[in-house]
């Protein structure tokens, strides 16, 4: 079987790069005793993987990592063992036993949600949010492995909303079509003409898409 | 810190270099509310956090001290280059990493003293942290600052810094060297009375206790206590029984990767070899044994509160311990199944090692390292470096033979006597090893191809070795070796690495230095330098100007060999090991005359009389005992 696990990386932690956050979770995973399943070959490593890496100076309220059992057991007593090894500021929050035909939350990925807690809110945001939203394209340049690519911003925003200076994001990722949040908020000033205020930017959330809708991962 | 002091710090955080290095919150950091003890000790090491966190000594002490519970011990590093200059703009204070309060807000300020040109970022953390730079200008309520290690045996060149210095184990006298603080400023006594009773602890050495004079040559002319409290002569403290003494079960476990990532196992403390360059060898005696029982407990402890994949043994010479086949068997038969590895010291290539490489990767294949020292045996007699030519060939041989492919040589230019053919020496001993490699059918040896890489390090005497008289060699002299070695090593499958001799001439000064080096450091601090050790940070000119500045010369330190009527200045401590044993070792190397390891027979270096040596009552160790050669690091 395998656990679908629900955790988050505080924020005092968003300077981790995710290399080190995987193996900070390796480390916690030995720690904890539990039945755990290792790669074949000269250094065998403990299967987990992670449904998306964070980037590092970002913090995440509700990531989503899979790890593979080697025995059944329930959800509880798995995260009763996990929580007990876990350092403070890595706390996991929930866990789902599922079949080991479970496709990887990695897969069934579509968008994230982010909040950018801005440290002063400049005038006229929330009507230039409207304004670039009622755009049909919103070219941008994205930075990619191979160079710097042409991209239309417009289809990866599915939500976008300033609420008591917290601005939410809700953007496509999945390997299809990425949006990173700082790339919107530099298009969205650079529209707007307004000067961009330091932010930090948390993700909140990871989606996928049932029926039509996006649902949070762990759901599905 | 306050609220907007850390709101800074963060902000800051997003402009530094690895602020990973600064954010503490590790597995297994201690966390205690700042009002729930008495006693706050500031643990500094003074080197950025992927060295210090790397450091045995200070998991040891860091455990101790938070086992007590009326104390917190909190973890302080050097920061970066950048941090430290943007936390002096925003007049931020440097911070323990667990609550962070400013340094100036712990009662102990406590620095390990693990190499000489970590000194200059001592001074730099104490201003960095808002505390007096000068032990003098320190108020009454300020923290009182302690430092111990092994470069401590020579606390001379920091004594205007440093309060108080713990000299020897430190497991030992921490907990009364606390107990002492804690009573004074509990009664309320006055700096002054807290170092007098400091003084009165065995092992501990409160320098504005004593009084120094300096003849017209510059030699030191008197050293003498100025109190009747304080000892003439300061006995290091020695932890007797290793099994008994604490060891910590559990060690912070960071986020970020440090230099040595793994759990380390101290398996012994001490050495019996007796080479003579060596000054750990001489610092830690007696050699003492942890227990099989007591290790594997360690062992399973570590295990299970680090969630490490990696465990190492620890030692001086970790082939010298008596159980080591039964310990490593013990180990991997442990740890098998929870895939933990074991990095073993590269030596014993023997039966057990040869199966469980065969059978799998438990063992760490690290890169094979030895330590000749010298390149011919004239020479390695003089250091009394117990090993053959035979040893080194027949040991790369089974390397070879295991699959290994590349070998590290390290050997050490400016020993005292050596001659041009014991340069040449290297350039043979290197060519031998290929030579082992080829000698071997091809079918048993690596298709990688064989890669040795010779490295020479500058030779720096140091205090409490049979070298402490000798004089360095200048850097024009190691200029000279340097280019003769790189023709002598142009050996097809051989690389050369040499060792900055700038670096090294500065090691020596200071190693060997007085009080008035103190000033020489703090002009050298006030002039830029930090960060020494650091390639990029390294301002040799503004050294030599240091110098200049207090009417010094380096020459007087590192060139001049000492007379042995002449007064050393960290005479007055006693490390168990006579200055006479010195003296006769001293003349025995000059003779090329070997001294045979302890466990044969005691020397008499002078431990024999604390009572504290096991193998003064041991049978001594017959010519048929083997004893593998203490070729590896």
């Amino acid at each position: 079987m395998k656990m679908i696990v629900v955790f988050e990386k505080a924020p005092r932690l968003r300077h981790i790069g995710h290399l080190d956050l995987m193996r900070a979770m390796q480390r916690a995973l030995r720690r904890s005793g539990l039945p755990l399943c290792y790669s074949q070959g000269f250094n065998p490593h403990i299967l987990l993987s992670f449904a998306a890496p964070l980037s590092v100076g970002m913090p995440g309220r509700r990531e989503i990592m899979e790890v593979p059992l080697s025995e059944e057991m329930t959800a509880e007593a798995f995260l009763q063992k996990l929580s007990s090894a876990l350092p403070p500021d890595l706390p996991c929050l929930e866990a789902r036993g599922v079949d080991d035909r479970h496709p990887a939350p990695m897969a069934l990925l579509s968008a994230a949600v982010y909040e950018a807690k801005m440290e002063a809110i400049p005038e006229g945001l929330s009507a230039a949010i409207e304004e670039f939203l009622a755009q049909k394209e919103i070219p941008a340049v994205r930075k990619t492995k191979s160079g710097l690519k042409d991209c239309d911003l417009r289809p990866m925003i599915y939500d976008l909303s300033l609420t008591g200076g917290v601005l939410r994001m809700t953007l496509a990722l999945c390997e299809k079509a990425t949006c990173k949040p700082d790339l919107l908020l530099d298009s969205l000033f650079a529209f707007s003409g307004l000067p961009r205020p330091r932010a930090l930017i948390t993700r909140t959330a990871l989606l996928g898409e049932k029926d039509g809708a996006l649902v949070p991962l762990e759901a599905l | 810190m306050n609220d907007t002091e850390n709101a800074r710090l963060e902000r800051l955080l997003e402009e530094v270099q690895k602020p990973a290095r600064y954010i503490g919150g590790e597995m297994n950091a201690t966390v205690k509310p700042w009002d729930s003890v008495k006693t706050h000790f500031a643990f500094c090491f003074p080197d950025t956090y992927e060295i210090g966190m790397s450091h045995l000594g200070m998991k040891i002490l860091y455990y101790l001290i938070n086992g007590r519970p009326d104390a917190v011990c909190e973890r302080v590093f050097m920061p970066g280059a950048d941090m430290a200059d943007r936390m002096r703009e925003e007049s931020l204070p440097l911070f323990g990493l667990e609550s962070r309060h400013a340094l100036s807000e712990y009662e102990i300020v406590g620095f390990t003293l693990q190499y000489e040109m970590s000194y200059t970022n001592i001074l730099e953390m104490l201003d960095l942290g808002h505390i007096a730079v000068f032990a003098k200008d320190r108020a009454e309520a300020d923290p009182i600052v302690v430092a111990g290690g092994p470069c401590a045996f020579n606390p001379e060149p920091l004594t205007p810094f440093v309060d108080a210095f713990m000299i020897g184990d430190g497991e030992d006298v921490m907990h009364e060297l606390i107990d002492v603080i804690r009573d004074g400023r509990a009664e309320g006594l006055s700096r002054k009375e807290i170092f007098r009773s400091l003084a009165r602890l065995e092992g501990v050495y409160v320098p504005s206790l004593y009084d120094v004079s300096y003849n017209g040559d510059g030699t030191l002319k008197s050293f003498a206590p100025n109190d009747p409290v304080a000892p003439a002569s300061v006995k290091k403290r020695v932890v007797k029984d290793l099994s008994a003494a604490v060891y910590p079960e559990a060690i912070p476990v960071p986020y970020t990767e440090i230099v040595h990532d793994r759990m380390v196992l101290e398996i012994m403390r001490g050495c019996t070899r007796g080479c003579r360059f060596c000054q750990a060898g001489m610092l830690y005696r007696p050699v003492r044994e942890r227990s099989m029982e007591r290790l594997m407990e360690l062992a399973d402890k570590l295990q299970q509160s680090t969630g490490y994949e990696e465990m190492s043994l620890s030692s001086l010479s970790s082939g010298d311990f008596t159980c080591l086949p039964q310990l490593i068997q013990a180990l991997m038969d442990r740890y098998r199944e929870k895939r933990v590895s074991v990095s073993l010291p590269s030596m014993r290539i023997d039966s057990i090692v040869k199966q469980s490489l065969e059978e799998t990767q438990q063992v760490k294949r690290s890169g094979l390292t030895l330590a000749p020292e010298a390149g011919t045996q004239r020479l390695r007699d003089v250091i009394n470096k117990g090993v053959t030519e035979e040893d080194l060939i027949r040991s790369v041989t089974d390397a070879f033979e295991c699959g290994w492919s590349s070998v590290k040589l390290y050997f050490m230019m400016g020993l005292p006597t050596e001659t041009d053919e014991d340069l040449q020496g290297i350039g043979h001993l290197a060519k031998k090893v290929v030579d082992a490699y080829y000698a071997l059918p091809k079918e048993q040896r690596s298709k990688n191809g064989v890669k040795v890489t010779a490295s020479a390090s500058v030779f720096v005497p140091k205090p409490f070795t049979p070298f402490q008289w000798a004089a360095q060699d200048t850097i024009d002299q190691v200029h000279e070796k340097q280019a003769k070695l790189r023709q002598y090593l142009k050996i097809k499958c051989v690389n050369f690495n040499w060792h900055e001799s700038q670096l090294s001439m500065l090691e020596a000064c200071v190693s060997r230095g007085d009080r008035r080096m103190g000033d020489v450091i703090y002009a050298a601090w006030k002039r830029g330098c930090r960060l020494d050790s650091w390639n990029e940070y390294f301002k040799f000119d503004q050294w030599l100007g240091a110098f200049e500045d207090c009417g010094l010369t380096p020459d007087f330190y590192a060139y001049r060999e000492r007379p042995y009527e002449e007064l050393l200045p960290w005479q007055f401590i006693d490390a168990g090991v006579s200055q006479e044993y010195l003296r006769k070792e001293n003349e025995k190397a000059k003779a090329a005359q070997t001294t045979r390891d302890c466990r044969r027979g005691c020397n008499g270096c002078g431990l024999h009389t604390w009572g504290v040596c096991d193998w003064v009552k041991h049978p001594p160790l017959k010519d048929t005992d083997k004893t593998s050669a203490p070729l590896f690091d």
